[in-house]
């Protein structure tokens, strides 16, 4: 229940690490300044270039009998410190990394094995601790449980971290150092496994005879056992051995012996229906498959380890280094999460590099450290020395304003005698002072029109007239109608889709939908769940539908009767009225589902499922290859659908709808009427989807383009000559005045009938130059002030801009409306205004977090400046992919968010390249998981 | 509420020969339960009253709450956070602090849970009674440029409680509606309904369960989904069908909704008579609905923050002319110029401000209907529903003017029903107090354990407005 609170940014590493953190400049919203990423830098050398299996076969050279394994381990386990005496003292490669922990999902030694209970130590939130079915069978030496006689670990309870993991990201990596005693029979024998209990395995590493073989359980392959990947022969040597077994997400699978790679094929499918199972080390589930010989260690990652980390892990060696965790210092974070925000919200509006009352300039370091007028702001060390300090806790500032909460003054006390630390030289109030709009992820309710869109792709029925009439409409929110967050579901709604599920499904076409025949087999059950659901279906959701249909059949009713019912049911699924994806995980960022992937795209560039090639893609596990992903977008973006999106996107983002119901004052616009209202709507639509899709011109020319489109009454309305009959294009090279959005009705009428300044230079502040002004001070008399005769709005404006009360804020916001001046309310041009004031054009623009303003000499110019303007082209990108993914933009979300503008700004700027770059990106193709 | 005596037909009446006859069937009631049970209800209304007119009690604009003086608990000086986000307007500030205490995160998002759905939240975890409906939020408002200008039930992460039902109509079909699939419910066909809604719950029922792939917030969601569809279940296949005498449909509304309620925050022109009318039959529909417990948690809103109407007609109160509303002729004025709240905005400690005192007073007028409406439901105890329930009265700042520059949300008008004996009544109190404290204060007594507000700031219990 905190007010904007944000997510926890504590930081742990762990003691093998030392942390570097960077103090970069940053431009005013380059949020790669706060990228807290650490440099790692190995702070001490682990053992390295022990050639552990060449020593261990060394030793079994030496032909040890048997019963002085023991004393076998003992010397082995010594030429491992050998050789970390030997990394320590400066012969090993001291460069290398320690063990890979980057998707880390479960981690066993025995090195200081005690009792019957090996512990998972990955540290994964989910614990999967593993018990010795036989303590007798096994004795402990040189850091290894010896398996002497057949037992196994079992864990505890039946793991779903891994299958959770693996169903979403496709790939797997089990590592594990072992040392098998010679086996005769080229028999299974289980080393790791995951099993459900029967035969049925998840992944199976075993041995068999002189050879390894890993299997990895797909849609491809059944129950799992077939198609095992082996090493060749005589690889599986009674020596201390490397193994790993490696699957990326493409199908491609690896065993890797000793660092090196032994085998490959591919093992093609999905695991998208792997289930939580037992994990086992040394036997199969029925107790079928013993193996006898050491283990070491055994670690698995839900992510394949590229070669290199493997060839990591083997030179790191059998034995564990406790990881120690240590928090690192959260003296820096105090800054971003509490000190800017603060600084943003309280101090900018007045002391900033623009404004610098009293000569003080809070928004950098450099000159926040330079002090103003009356000396020292901030003296890192010595809060009591620091004129922010004292002002702050007499409360003299802010000044007019409320003082700060008691928190807050702590924080700021604490940050000064604490050194002042200043991670970044900026601060950009658009990005620090936002308050935390970070919320757990929500599942996202189809929108109104994408549930239309979704019925007629996954059926073939078109039911979006009755849809928009049953459907409730969906409420803007945060400058879209598509923000996650409130798309929550009333009664109306449950009852609109029970209605036309039910009316789509008795218009189905039921050949087209499950084929010829009459029985509603599994696989039909399967196929049209693919298609519905926008995935495969689990076992689960089969049994329920095939329950259904029988159910339908037992009671008399038809085939057809069935697969109708069956895909009313699904219509009304949470997994199709939903974007549904996996959300539990370690808190952490996994890749995206194949499937979740085809749908995000999709719903991004079309509003609507994927169709048949992304979802065979999807279903390939090829839609993780960047290459493949670029293709399907391009392919997308060539479709009419993407038009269609892309219009939602400019209609929701300038709130188009207003236009239906404005109602400008009667007396001051006697000639309205609604037509123009639509005219105007039609306008702005024809000139994005002209300039975006028709020219693919980039979007910042929205601004400026000299064309637009307009039906002769609001050609007239604009005081142009009306051509032929319809919406027509028009050049306006030769009519200066007009050109780009800020220009045509549908923005202009945003001021209201008095053509607000304030109301038009906010719109240009927030929703263009992506900047922030504070509220009015308490008290402040807000009514709107008329022009009259001799008194024209802008010199109203100015009075506020030179207000010493007003100024710090209108100036930041209403001189960027004074190149609108000669619009009237409702678009039209005018040299003097109603009560006979002549009208101006020029200005100047102070674009957020410059210190000097730009002047313009007539609103064409401004139009120029503003297209120019990457402040202005940043905050298209942020607009664009707030509604691509949904919900309003985080703090977390900025470093993505420069990447996808800066790799789209590289391709032209255009709308298609910056889907590209948001499809691409990792607020895509990674998803935040819950702990 | 088996003691509770209700006639056969009880005719709600609208102002301006609006009425809708509905026979109150015991079986329309939807819990059998003698005990009273935990209710929670806001109560907000538009443009809030100046701290300086709250001081002169029942002879100023407070007038109206006279009748109820010996039922409510009426505090002032009691002050918001500055509920604002950067460059939106104190309205809306005001509007959104009101029963959460909380700033916004977001245009239709507070930034927490409102204080009846902490209260609902702690007595009824597993959720109500089959039939009650688990939240409702109604109201007669036009501004709706934020939804936080007139929605105010908020759910623990910030998000609308339930849909606003803005259409008596609506509010009429949210509680009372049944619901009629094409072809009848009847034998086969409604057998296969029932299997495919089972198929359909099932569905949700794994994606909330243990096993779900989703997160907590997600499966929330799913589950507020699945009681809609049990609702939905209920009304399709359980209520009885129509009866002759059964409920009859409210008339359609009269005045503006949508977008044409609020034509570019340019204001309407709006008749005192319509306007009154349309709230007082959303203001019946919701008592019949507490009367008949088919609601125990929600908001009620009459003009939303920062309302932009220019009305006309005669004012009138206990028989005696009060007022002659002309808003734009007063004003001299057309559009956004000349609405109402412009009267908050010309507000001076020093003068009379004749038309805001005419407006205050008519909005807590129509406040008070709805309590009025209230206190006629006879809960199963013998007391009225708005002595048993946790009702909170309150509004936005209006105009910071009346007070400190540091404190624009100060002297915020408030009102407290008894809530079960919990509260005193028969007072007016000043509080000196934040309403994040009262409303702490208030959730303690009402047994909730929850607590808005940041994890750390030290309470300052208000412990004067116990009983």
């Amino acid at each position: 229940m905190t007010p904007g609170s944000r997510r926890p940014t504590q930081r742990w590493e762990f003691a093998w690490f030392e942390v570097a953190r960077k103090t970069p400049r940053r431009s005013p919203i380059n949020r790669q300044g706060t990228d807290t990423s650490v440099r790692l830098i190995p702070a001490r050398a682990q053992p390295q270039e022990m050639r552990y299996a060449e020593a261990s076969a060394r030793i079994q050279e030496a032909a040890l009998p048997g019963g002085l394994r023991a004393v076998r381990h003992m010397i082995a386990s010594c030429m491992l410190w050998l050789g970390c005496f030997h990394a320590l003292s400066g012969g090993g490669l001291a460069q290398d990394l320690p063990r890979v922990r980057d998707g880390l999902v479960a981690l066993y030694d025995f090195g200081s094995l005690k009792g019957e209970l090996v512990p998972d130590r990955s540290g994964f939130l989910e614990v999967a601790d593993t018990k010795l079915d036989d303590p007798d069978a096994v004795t402990l030496a040189g850091g290894s449980l010896m398996i002497d006689r057949p037992t196994r670990l079992r864990s505890l309870e039946r793991v779903a971290k891994i299958a959770d993991l693996v169903r979403v990201s496709g790939e797997l990596t089990v590592e594990a150092w072992i040392e098998p005693v010679a086996q005769g029979e080229a028999t299974s024998a289980g080393i790791v496994m995951m099993s459900n209990g029967t035969s049925q395995h998840n992944f199976a590493l075993v041995q068999a005879g002189d050879r390894f073989e890993a299997r990895f359980r797909t849609s491809r392959t059944g129950t799992g056992e077939a198609h095992p990947l082996r090493t060749p022969e005589a690889s599986a040597r009674p020596a201390l051995t490397h193994v790993t077994f490696t699957r990326d997400r493409t199908g491609r699978a690896r065993v890797f012996l000793d660092g090196e790679i032994a085998s490959e094929a591919t093992i093609a499918g999905s695991a998208s229906d792997w289930e939580k199972t037992t994990l086992l080390i040394g036997n199969g589930p029925r107790g079928r498959e013993p193996w006898l010989g050491s283990v070491y260690l055994v670690a698995i990652y839900g992510r394949d380890l590229l070669a290199e980390e493997v060839g990591r892990n083997f030179r790191a060696g059998p034995s564990l280094v406790e990881p120690v965790p240590v928090k690192v210092s959260a003296r820096p974070t105090l800054f971003e999460d509490k000190i800017a925000p603060l600084l943003a919200s309280h101090c900018l509006d007045c002391h900033d590099s623009a404004v610098r009352q009293a000569g003080l300039d809070l928004s950098s370091r450099e000159s926040a450290l330079a002090g103003g007028d009356h000396g020292n702001a901030i003296v890192p060390g010595a809060a009591s020395e620091s004129l922010v300090w004292l002002m702050a806790e007499s409360e003299a500032m802010p000044q007019n304003r409320p003082p700060l909460s008691a928190a807050q003054k702590q924080a700021l006390r604490e940050w000064i005698d604490g050194g002042a630390a200043w991670p970044y030289e900026t601060i950009d109030p658009a990005l620090d002072g936002r308050g935390g709009h970070d919320l757990p992820s929500a599942v996202r309710r189809l929108t109104a029109s994408e549930y239309a869109a979704s019925i007629r792709s996954a059926t073939g029925v078109d039911l979006s007239d009755e849809a928009a009439r049953l459907v409730p409409p969906d409420l803007r929110a945060d400058g879209f109608e598509n923000t996650a967050y409130n798309l929550t579901v009333d009664l109306r709604h449950v009852e609109a889709y029970a209605r036309l599920a039910e009316s789509a499904a008795e218009r189905i076409d039921i050949k087209r939908m499950v084929g010829d025949g009459t029985d509603l087999a599994d696989s039909r059950i399967r196929r049209m769940g693919e298609r519905i659901l926008r995935g495969p279906l689990s076992e689960r959701e089969i049994d329920l539908y095939r329950t259904l249909a029988e159910s339908v059949r037992s009671s008399g009713g038809s085939f057809e009767g069935a697969v109708r019912h069956v895909v009313e049911a699904m219509l009304q699924s949470p997994r199709f009225l939903y974007r549904i994806e996996q959300q539990k995980g370690d808190g952490s960022r996994w890749p995206t589902d194949a499937h979740e992937l085809a749908a995000r795209l999709s719903y991004i560039i079309w509003g609507e499922p994927p169709d048949t090639a992304l979802s065979t893609a999807a279903a390939a596990g090829t839609l993780h290859d960047v290459e493949e992903l670029r293709s399907q977008v391009r392919r997308m973006l060539a479709d009419p659908r993407a038009v269609a999106r892309s219009v939602e996107f400019v209609a929701q983002w300038l709130d188009l709808g207003r236009l239906e119901t404005l109602r400008p004052d009667s007396e001051q616009f006697p000639l309205w009427n609604p037509q123009l209202g639509a005219d105007m709507r039609s306008e702005t639509i024809a000139f994005f989807k002209d300039l975006v899709w028709d020219q693919r011109r980039p979007l910042a020319d929205l601004l400026n383009a000299q064309f637009t489109y307009l039906t002769p009454p609001l050609a007239t309305h604009y005081g142009l000559d009306g051509q032929g009959s319809g919406l027509r294009r028009y050049e306006l090279a030769g009519i200066p005045s007009r050109g780009g959005i800020l220009t045509q009705g549908a923005v202009l009428t945003k001021g209201g009938s008095e053509a607000s300044m304030v109301t038009r230079g906010l719109f240009v502040l927030e929703d263009l130059l992506f900047g922030e002004v504070g509220s009015p001070p308490p008290g402040t008399d807000t009514t709107p002030v008329p022009a009259s005769a001799g008194r024209s709005r802008r010199a109203i404006a100015t009075d506020r801009v030179e207000s010493p009360a007003c100024g710090g804020c209108h100036g930041r916001f209403e001189p960027l409306a004074f190149g609108l001046e000669r619009f009237d309310g409702l678009g039209s041009y005018h040299d003097i205004d109603e009560h006979g004031n002549e009208l101006r054009e020029d200005g100047e623009i102070l674009f957020p977090g410059s210190d000097e303003p730009v002047a313009y000499a007539t609103s064409a110019e401004m139009m120029e400046l503003l297209a120019a303007s990457d402040r202005v082209r940043r905050n298209l990108t942020r607009k664009v992919t707030q509604f691509a993914i949904g919900r309003p933009l985080s703090p977390t979300d900025d470093p993505a968010v420069d990447g996808i503008h800066r790799r789209s700004q590289a391709s032209g700027g255009t709308y298609a390249s910056l889907i590209e770059a948001i499809v691409t990106s990792d607020l895509v193709r990674r998803s935040q998981t819950e702990p | 509420m088996t003691n509770r005596h209700i006639s056969r037909r009880t005719v709600l009446r609208g102002v301006g020969g609006i009425g809708i006859g509905l026979p109150l069937l015991d079986e329309m009631r939807a819990s059998a339960s003698a005990a009273v049970p935990v209710r929670a209800f806001n109560v907000f209304f538009g443009l809030g009253i100046p701290a300086p007119l709250q001081s002169e009690g029942f002879d100023g604009v407070m007038e109206p709450l006279r009748p109820l003086a010996d039922r409510l608990l009426i505090l002032r000086n009691v002050d918001q956070v500055r509920c604002d986000e950067s460059g939106i307007n104190a309205h809306f500030d005001g509007s959104s602090g009101a029963f959460t205490a909380e700033p916004p995160n977001g245009e239709a998002r507070a930034g927490g849970p409102s204080i009846d759905q902490v209260v609902r939240q702690t007595h009824y975890p597993n959720g109500q009674p089959r039939g009650v409906t688990p939240t409702v939020i109604a109201g007669t408002y036009f501004r709706r440029s934020r939804i936080s200008r007139y929605v105010h039930s908020y759910r623990s992460d910030g998000t609308v409680a339930a849909a606003m039902q803005e259409k008596p109509r609506d509010l009429f079909d949210r509680v009372f509606g049944r619901i009629e699939l094409p072809e009848g419910a009847a034998g086969e066909k409604e057998r296969f309904r029932r299997s495919v809604l089972d198929a359909v719950v099932g569905q949700y029922q794994h994606f909330i369960g243990d096993n779900s792939p989703l997160g907590a917030e997600s499966r929330s969601r799913l589950a507020d989904h699945l009681d809609r569809i049990r609702e939905f279940e209920q009304r399709a296949f359980s209520q009885r069908r129509e009866e002759p005498n059964g409920p009859q449909l409210p008339p359609r509304s009269r005045i503006a909704h949508g977008g044409y309620a609020d034509p570019g925050g340019e204001g309407i022109d709006m008749d005192l008579a319509a306007l009154t009318s349309e709230w007082r039959l959303t203001a019946d529909l919701y008592a019949l609905a507490v009367e008949m417990d088919r609601v125990r948690f929600g908001s009620l809103t009459f003009l939303a923050a920062g309302e932009r109407l220019r009305i006309r007609g005669d004012y009138e109160f206990a028989g005696r002319k009060v007022f002659e509303f002309d808003d734009a002729g007063q004003r001299d004025a057309t559009g956004a110029k000349a609405c109402s709240h412009e009267w908050w905005h010309d507000y001076k400690p020093e003068s009379q401000n004749p038309q805001l005192r005419a407006h205050a007073h008519m909005h807590l007028r129509e406040a008070a209907y709805f309590l009025h409406r209230l206190d006629a439901v006879r809960d199963a105890n013998g007391q009225s529903a708005l002595q048993n329930s946790m009702v909170t009265v309150s509004t936005e700042s209006g105009d910071g003017r009346h007070s400190d520059v540091k404190r624009e949300l100060s002297g915020v008008f408030h009102a407290i029903s008894g809530a079960g004996g919990r509260f005193k009544t028969g007072q007016i109190l000043d509080l000196g107090s934040e309403a994040l404290d009262l409303y702490n204060t208030m959730l303690d007594a009402m047994g909730a354990t929850d607590r808005l507000g940041p994890a750390d700031r030290e309470g300052r219990p208000t412990d004067s407005i116990r009983a």
